[in-house]
């Protein structure tokens, strides 16, 4: 079919333009990490504390009437919406204790802390419901996360992020070399990274499902360069007077169709989610679309090209197959 | 590599009858299958129908206080006259997480008996249950000429802290469920915290307030002295008593020691009285009964207030004598209210009160507008994949595109059989899969086209290329498992749901491209003996 147009054999000097390829992520990394220390992430409810509200916008309901009828300093702006509603977000932190009544006040100190986010989540639930009549069922979403909470979560987020790094370095390392080990870590982390400065260059809002997020986006970019290296190994092996170069060339050329081919289905079905998805999964799908794009870019030129640099030597146990797995039959 | 034998492909046909009957009450309404026949579908997560999550912690300090105070109660009998024993004189007061003892009397020669009370109070000690070696549960030490100083060991508060978490889910549910008839899941986390998610409801604040009182109710006598109140109001409380208020019965001189407890009620429920409003009836348990005849009996002309959080429900006046333990509230009370009340009531005193840390609503429209989003880009996503996989591989792609379809089904079967909790970033986990499913054909793919330009026959280069592939999308899709058991064991709430779809994701997808496409491909092969394959 389609794929009989595509040249049987492709001979990319990949390896060429790897010093072209450094640069290029170089600059990006500066660029991420420019942008992560001025303008940082924008962190969600989830990270930061506080409350997030999406109201349903109505003719009665509306983002000057929110923001006037608001009691304590908040961003209120119009979201995307579904497609039967346009929706008002709310977004604020906590309120002053004098503002949420004397049951508040009676709290300790350390549980005023914990309870202010949620204390202030109802007093505006209840001004807003009063004013503008509305029923509980007008707040589409209301969520209020203390200071306590947000901070673990936090924490949860980068452990498992670190977690998930190092468990990939042990595996490769386990089934390859060192080098091939520290050319996918490189890789991941190079990825991670710069995923973090898009996040921080368009202030997009960084919460729970965008750690979800990353840590597929490190299981995406780990699965094309574990295929990438399975190759390398192979033609190593097949090819044992070539030069390294040559060999990760070979390597690359022959899985460039199933690169393109699993990038290209794995974008269609991403970029359907970020069309069609809805509103709450649009940030996801953002982040996994531009890690299926930055994932196959670093397993040529950051994975391979520190495999190059460090050298391999699989040549001198040639018959010490790797562990693992056997075909079956 | 082409060989299957009968049983397997039985067991082929038996994973995918499996997966349609695992997967189909999720699609249709089953209601009218047989009985063997599974009716439930997938679970859905709060974010796609809809619902409230609250995080409570009970504070741990205010645990071992109350405990603590429960515990003085016995330091008084310990130190009470009893036989030949003396009356040892004392106040006891609980501060910064211990019971401070003070001896109020010395004895002849100007000392206090600090020996005696220790010794009297260790043995109303309790053994810590499940310790080793008969540990007690606090510890007694002399702290001054006149003090006695109870704390609670570490090991005594990791009990009572487990003692407590189950106390407050078992108030939790009774009094958010009390008929035990509506889907809420309570769970812990840690050693402090309860989980409630309660899909359908859209109030988080009914459900805070039913949750944050303490549910501390008594029965307690009535000083009616009006000039004894006049003082209290003035701020000259009479001692042994506390000046308490409730809607529609003003200030009241009440009692502190109580005559009915809390636990001497058996059931609570709202009731309607003769012009028809909410009243609350609760009936007291035998002993309850029993105590509050003598009550009545005893105290005929005086009042009672029932008091509930140090606020007065009600205050009747005892005419006779009342058996058999009845007694109804009535007041100015909504239905709602009366049945809240009754709930709480019933359900008994909070171990400690809970603060709420985290509390997250998404109302049932915006539920039903992400489920037919996440349909809706999960079946495009799906025909777009289908027909990319045709466009570059002809009648192999069709083989794909029909394991997909298995994949599908064996996933959303996967995800009811388990009784996982498919949630909107899970859906999105499903689309993931749909394209990353392809991998593994592809994968394989062009390991045969490889064979086949090397000049192999279509069968020996089927053979070879799966073969050859298995080691790849083995390696493959292990990495990306190791991230999604990261997640699963890290994340929370949807998230989880994530980490799901994507592992049972892998393992269909992988089933379905290795051992799926395969036995098409090897029935297309035997059938058609195709002298090179299109590919």
């Amino acid at each position: 079919m389609l794929l009989k147009f595509w040249p049987a054999k492709t001979d990319v000097k990949f390896m060429s333009f790897r010093t072209i390829g450094m640069i290029c992520s170089v600059l990006l990394i500066a660029a991420s990490a420019f942008f992560l220390s001025t303008r940082g992430l924008n962190f969600g409810v989830d990270f930061a504390g506080g409350t997030v509200m999406e109201l349903e916008e109505s003719e009665t309901v509306t983002v000057q009437g929110v923001r006037s009828a608001m009691p304590i300093s908040a961003d209120v702006n119009s979201a995307v919406g579904t497609d039967t509603r346009s929706i008002i977000v709310v977004k604020f932190g906590e309120a002053d204790g004098d503002l949420l009544g004397e049951a508040f006040q009676a709290l300790t100190p350390e549980q005023q802390v914990e309870r202010a986010s949620g204390a202030t989540n109802e007093m505006v639930t209840r001004v807003l419901k009063e004013k503008f009549g509305l029923q509980d069922s007008a707040f589409l979403r209301n969520d209020s996360v203390g200071p306590k909470v947000s901070g673990e979560l936090f924490r949860k987020g980068i452990t498992a992020l670190g977690v998930a790094l190092v468990l990939m370095l042990v595996y490769i390392w386990f089934r390859f070399e060192w080098q091939f080990s520290v050319g996918a870590v490189a890789a991941l982390s190079h990825d991670v990274f710069i995923t973090l400065g898009v996040f921080s260059f368009l202030q997009m809002e960084f919460n729970l499902t965008t750690i979800a997020a990353l840590l597929t986006i490190i299981g995406y970019s780990m699965n094309d360069t574990v295929v990438v290296f399975d190759r390398v190994r192979e033609e190593k092996r097949r090819y044992k007077k070539m030069a390294d170069r040559e060999v990760i060339n070979l390597a690359l050329n022959s899985t460039l169709s199933r690169t393109l081919l699993t990038s290209g289905t794995t974008l269609l079905a991403l970029l359907a989610i970020f069309f069609l998805g809805g509103p709450v999964l649009r940030g996801m799908s953002f982040a996994l679309i531009w890690g299926v794009l930055i994932g196959t870019y670093s397993s040529i030129f950051i994975a391979s090209a520190i495999v190059l640099l460090l050298g391999m030597d699989l040549n001198k146990k040639p018959a010490d197959d790797a562990p693992g797995f056997q075909s079956a039959s | 590599m082409l060989q299957f034998p009968a049983w397997k492909i039985l067991l082929i046909l038996g994973t995918l009858v499996w997966g349609v009957v695992m997967a189909l009450p999720s699609v249709v309404d089953m209601s009218g299958a047989p009985g063997f026949i599974p009716k439930k579908g997938v679970n859905l997560g709060l974010d796609l129908q809809g619902g409230v999550y609250l995080m409570m912690e009970i504070d741990e300090a205010e645990v071992a206080a109350n405990r603590l105070e429960v515990f003085a109660i016995d330091v008084r009998g310990a130190l009470g006259r009893s036989g030949d024993k003396k009356r040892i004189g004392h106040l006891s007061k609980v501060r910064d997480g211990a019971l401070f003892v003070e001896m109020t009397k010395a004895g002849a020669n100007g000392d206090y008996p600090v020996d005696e009370a220790i010794e009297r109070i260790r043995k109303v000690n309790p053994t810590l249950q499940g310790a080793i070696g008969g540990a007690k549960m606090f510890e007694i030490a002399e702290a001054g000429r006149n003090i006695v100083r109870i704390s609670v060991p570490a090991a005594a508060n990791e009990a009572i802290m487990k003692d407590a978490l189950g106390k407050t889910m078992t108030i939790v549910r009774r009094r958010v469920d009390p008929d035990g008839v509506s889907e809420v899941s309570i769970t812990p986390q840690g050693v402090s915290r309860i989980i409630l998610e309660a899909p359908g409801e859209a109030d988080p604040q009914r459900l805070k307030d039913l949750l944050s009182r303490d549910g501390k109710m008594t029965f307690n006598l009535v000083e009616s002295s009006p000039i004894e109140i006049e003082q209290a109001q003035r701020g000259v409380v009479k001692p042994g008593y506390s000046l308490l208020s409730g809607p529609g019965v003003g200030d009241l001189l009440v009692r502190d020691i109580p005559e009915i407890f809390g636990s001497d009620i058996a059931t609570a429920s709202q009731g309607n009285d003769e012009s028809n409003r909410p009243k609350i009836d609760f009936r007291l348990n035998s002993s309850g009964a029993r105590k509050f005849y003598d009550t009545t009996l005893k105290n005929s002309g005086k009042r009672f207030a029932i008091v509930l959080d140090d606020v007065i429900m009600s205050a009747p006046n005892i005419n006779e004598p009342i058996p058999g333990g009845s007694v109804q509230i009535t007041g100015d009370f909504s239905i709602t209210e009366a049945q809240d009340l009754a709930a709480i009531i019933e359900a008994g005193e909070m171990p400690a009160k809970v603060q709420f840390l985290d509390q997250r609503t998404v109302s049932a429209t915006l539920g039903e507008d992400s489920i037919r989003a996440g349909m809706r880009a999960s079946i495009i996503g799906l025909i777009l994949v289908a027909v990319f996989m045709i466009l570059a591989y002809g009648l192999m792609g069709c083989f794909t595109v029909a394991s997909l379809a298995f994949n599908i089904v064996l996933l959303l079967g996967a995800l009811s059989g388990l009784g996982a909790t498919l949630t909107l970033p899970g859906i999105a986990g499903i689309i993931l899969t749909i394209g990353m499913a392809v991998d593994a054909n592809v994968l394989v793919f062009e390991r045969i086209r490889e064979e086949q330009r090397s000049g192999r026959s279509p069968v020996t280069a089927v053979q070879a290329g799966y073969e050859r592939a298995l080691s790849t999308i083995l390696d493959a899709n292990i990495t990306t498992f190791i991230a999604a058991i990261v997640l699963y064991l890290l994340g929370s709430g949807p998230v989880k749901g994530f980490a799901v779809t994507l592992a049972i994701g892998i393992i269909t997808s992988v089933f379905t491209a290795f051992v799926v496409t395969r036995w098409f491909t090897s029935i297309y092969l035997k059938a058609f003996r195709p002298k090179k394959l299109a590919i």
